[in-house]
């Protein structure tokens, strides 16, 4: 029990940093598709600068250089370009995942996994027993991560920079008449949501493991997206919802150890993903009806025969 | 620059522009435009669809750069463009679409559109709430702060625009079309509260199309058409009707143009439309049917009057099968289509102009000829498969040129038309052939006074070719002056039935409940 709920934490942390990220771009109109590539990017910069550093923090920095620029690229194709907001985002995560797989093999010659020394540090440790063990072994990112969801509630939520935000994503007329440049304060949420983005990744290579491997992210950047969503765009609904599916990962990961004898082992690994389904499946129900008045006529809607 | 408080004084106008110059594409929308706007009075400013009018106050409100041209505001130039020195310079806007956030509380909206000084950039609740008690006592009180912008009714969210102008301590205010959404009785409140703000020595420029409202609030007038400033600005009691009408329509009014809509109504069948005891699901905006029964006959036309939100869009939408009937049944020509498709009730003759264009009468994003074409595309599945495309562009162009859509070419998205224009454009598509029924939604909401002429008589003629038309309007004199018959709706049920000639005092309590 105690073991679940210390990997609950470390699974979710990743995906709340990540969610925050989305949850700043959402608010800004934006249906960020690219949360995966930054992430990777993330991991991998803190890593390559790290070792070659020898400084975590200093690999954790240029993470969040990176990822902001690679951001600011992102906005500069979807905003002055006129690109489509979903396929340029899915074009930011392929350039993520696929880049930093070259940048692994070009510059280190390394296939798959690298390994590294340096590492987050580790406030509690030592714990093997008992409820202390909920606590202990995890990064410093992982016990700030509820301090930076408490501020981007207090960013997004009781800010007038936060109203700014949420104006320019649902009625941008608004925001240009209340005299906002629309375009300024989306590129203002996506470095946000880059520096988010890598601080995620990094807490996934150096926080909860030593290392960086190939298409490590594993879709985390798309279920941070999907807690968006389930949390109904809220930070704190978007904490919560990542946390739940931390919750999943470390059920799917504690059965993998216990179960696997009785049972097939894809089965375990499906129960993550087939607890993110229902979830959305659950959200979409509580919030059918606010999401018609916000669509706008409910005439709209497609005829019930 | 400095926030002018107190009356400005007299020499210097309000507003002053010089040659202002604006186009969009190839259509010339101003046209060398120089007006001054005295200071502390009410300047109304007419025209048709397409006259520039909007595009005039969005350039003296900063937010459309002008060609060539320049705004000075309170003595101040104003560089092209540019919101924040307008607003700077004391003028704040009133737009035709509501400027407030849907899904903002009234606290968090007024704090996006009006900086104080005393703001921090974090804030607590209760404080948004203490700073803007004040400025919505008159629209509801306190308690209206915390409730979302979608939630409130359109006269609130009408008034709610104001506050937010005047938040920003505006000296002038520049209103467009205030009064398109508002009934009769909220028109004269905002009329008075504007008579108010005049006497406090601010100066009010206010885009409007009807003439009764411009002698009703304005001290002087002036006239836009075809982006020329062709009169004005004059005071109001120096011009007569006549003359402004005049100088709206310009030299080659179109009072007595044909009327091209034919009906194909079969002289055999007499009851076009029919519902028997229908009920239907509330929405989110109104209360659903209560057994409704209603028909349509042939050769008249019949009228829906009742305060906004009282089932006429569950009506329409039931009628044109955009949602479903939970009881009784709906009948086209004698033909049951209580479960039919929307394109099955199009070939039985039903046309359509729907209550909210932008949204359920074109799709913005598409081009124009096809927003015109759409209903000659149903229908068409026993004939060859494909289209001429050069046909169908022609066609629509024709039939756009005959309802004088204002358009650059076919190929622009309908998104890019005014919003008389739009109305124009569904019409153009929907008075075409074929019709057996029309239901008609606030046709002649937010045209100008010739167009709104047009879509009467063209109702009319309809009628007498034999349709049958189902008229759903907030505009008392319009149901008056068109309707064989008139039912009254409240709270998703008919309560009223009458006939020509019309008393509207029985009507009015009919409208608000008081025969229940």
């Amino acid at each position: 029990m105690e073991q679940v709920l210390a990997t609950t934490l470390r699974s979710a942390a990743p995906l709340v940093l990540v969610a925050m990220a989305g949850v700043f771009a959402f608010r800004a109109g934006i249906f960020h598709l690219g949360l995966e590539g930054l992430m990777i990017t993330g991991a991998f910069t803190t890593v390559a600068v790290g070792d070659a550093t020898g400084s975590v923090e200093l690999g954790i920095l240029a993470a969040i250089g990176v990822c902001m620029a690679l951001s600011a690229v992102y906005w500069w194709v979807i905003g002055p370009l006129g690109a489509n907001v979903i396929i340029a985002g899915l074009g930011l995560t392929s350039i993520g995942l696929g880049g930093t797989a070259f940048a692994l093999g070009a510059i280190f010659d390394i296939r798959g996994s690298m390994f590294t020394d340096v590492v987050l540090p580790r406030p509690v440790r030592g714990a093997t027993s008992g409820p202390g063990v909920i606590i202990s072994e995890h990064s410093i990112l992982v016990w700030i991560t509820p301090l930076i969801v408490l501020v981007a509630w207090i960013v997004l939520r009781r800010s007038r920079f936060g109203l700014r935000l949420a104006a320019v994503g649902e009625y941008p007329f608004a925001a240009r008449s209340a005299g906002v440049n629309p375009s300024i304060v989306r590129l203002q949420a996506l470095l946000i949501s880059g520096a988010l983005c890598a601080l995620g990744g990094a807490e996934l290579s150096v926080g909860a493991l030593r290392n960086f491997t190939e298409n490590m992210t594993n879709g985390r950047g798309f279920i941070a997206f999907v807690a968006v969503i389930f949390g109904a765009w809220h930070p704190i609904g978007a904490a919560l919802a990542g946390l739940f599916f931390g919750l999943a990962d470390a059920i799917g990961i504690q059965s993998q150890i216990n179960i696997t004898e009785r049972v097939p082992r894809e089965f375990v690994l499906m129960i993550p993903f087939v607890l993110t389904i229902f979830a959305v499946w659950l959200g979409g129900l509580w919030r059918r009806r606010t999401l018609e008045a916000e669509a706008g006529y409910a005439e709209l809607r497609e005829p019930d025969y | 620059m400095t926030v002018p408080s107190g009356p400005a004084s007299a020499e210097v106008p309000a507003v002053r522009c010089r040659s202002l110059g604006v186009s969009f594409g190839t259509v010339q929308a101003l046209h060398d435009i120089s007006l001054d706007l005295a200071a502390g009075r009410i300047h109304a400013l007419v025209g048709q669809n397409g006259a520039g009018k909007t595009t005039l106050a969005k350039v003296l409100g900063g937010l459309q750069a002008p060609d060539n041209g320049t705004v000075c505001i309170a003595g101040n130039q104003i560089p092209p463009g540019d919101v924040r020195a307008a607003k700077s310079a004391g003028l704040a806007m009133v737009h035709q679409h509501f400027s407030l956030p849907p899904s903002f509380t009234v606290a968090e909206a007024l704090e996006l559109a009006a900086a104080r000084p005393e703001s921090h950039s974090v804030y607590r609740r209760t404080e948004l709430y203490r700073r803007w008690q004040n400025e919505v006592a008159e629209v509801g009180g306190t308690n209206v702060l915390a409730t979302r912008i979608r939630d409130l009714p359109v006269e609130t969210r009408q008034s709610l625009e104001i506050v937010r102008a005047l938040a920003s301590e505006a000296r002038i205010l520049l209103l467009d079309e205030p009064t398109a959404l508002l009934t009769p009785a909220a028109t004269d409140t905002l009329f008075e509260r504007l008579r108010g703000l005049r006497d406090d020595g601010v100066t009010i420029l206010i885009v409007l199309h009807k003439l009764r409202e411009v002698a009703a609030v304005a001290d002087t007038v002036s006239v836009l058409r075809d982006g020329k400033l062709v009169l004005g600005p004059s005071e109001i009691s120096g011009v007569s009707q006549g003359q402004l009408s005049d100088a709206i329509v310009g030299p080659a009014p179109d009072a007595d143009r044909a009327i091209a809509v034919e009906a194909a109504a079969n002289a055999e069948q007499q009851l076009l439309l029919e519902l028997v005891r229908v009920s239907s699901r509330e929405s989110a905006f109104e209360p659903g049917l209560a057994s409704i029964d209603l028909t349509v006959e042939a050769r008249e036309i019949v009228g829906i009057a009742g305060v906004e939100g009282n089932g006429q869009r569950s009506l329409v939408s039931v009628i044109a099968g955009l949602s479903a009937v939970t009881e009784g049944s709906v009948l086209l020509g004698g033909e049951e289509v209580t479960r039919a498709p929307p394109a099955r009730r199009r070939l039985r003759g039903l046309r359509l102009v729907p209550f909210d264009r932008n949204s359920e009468g074109i799709s913005r994003s598409a081009p124009l000829w096809l927003n015109q074409s759409a209903l000659r595309l149903i229908g068409r599945r026993r004939q060859f498969p494909l289209i001429s495309l050069r046909q169908y562009k022609r066609q629509a162009s024709e039939a756009m040129d005959l309802w004088r859509v204002r358009y650059d070419t076919v190929a622009q998205p309908a998104e890019s038309l005014s919003g008389g224009n739009v109305q124009r454009l569904v019409l153009s598509r929907e008075l075409a052939s074929g019709l057996e029924v029309l239901v008609a939604a606030q046709p002649t909401r937010g045209l100008d006074f010739s167009a709104t002429n047009f879509v009467r008589r063209s109702l009319r003629g309809l009628r007498d070719a034999g349709a049958g038309v189902l008229l759903v309007s907030s505009d008392l004199d319009e149901l008056f002056e068109l309707s064989d018959r008139l039912f009254v709706m409240y709270g998703g049920s008919i309560v009223a039935r009458f006939n020509a000639p019309y008393d509207r005092q029985a009507v009015g309590d009919a409208m608000t409940g008081a025969l229940r």
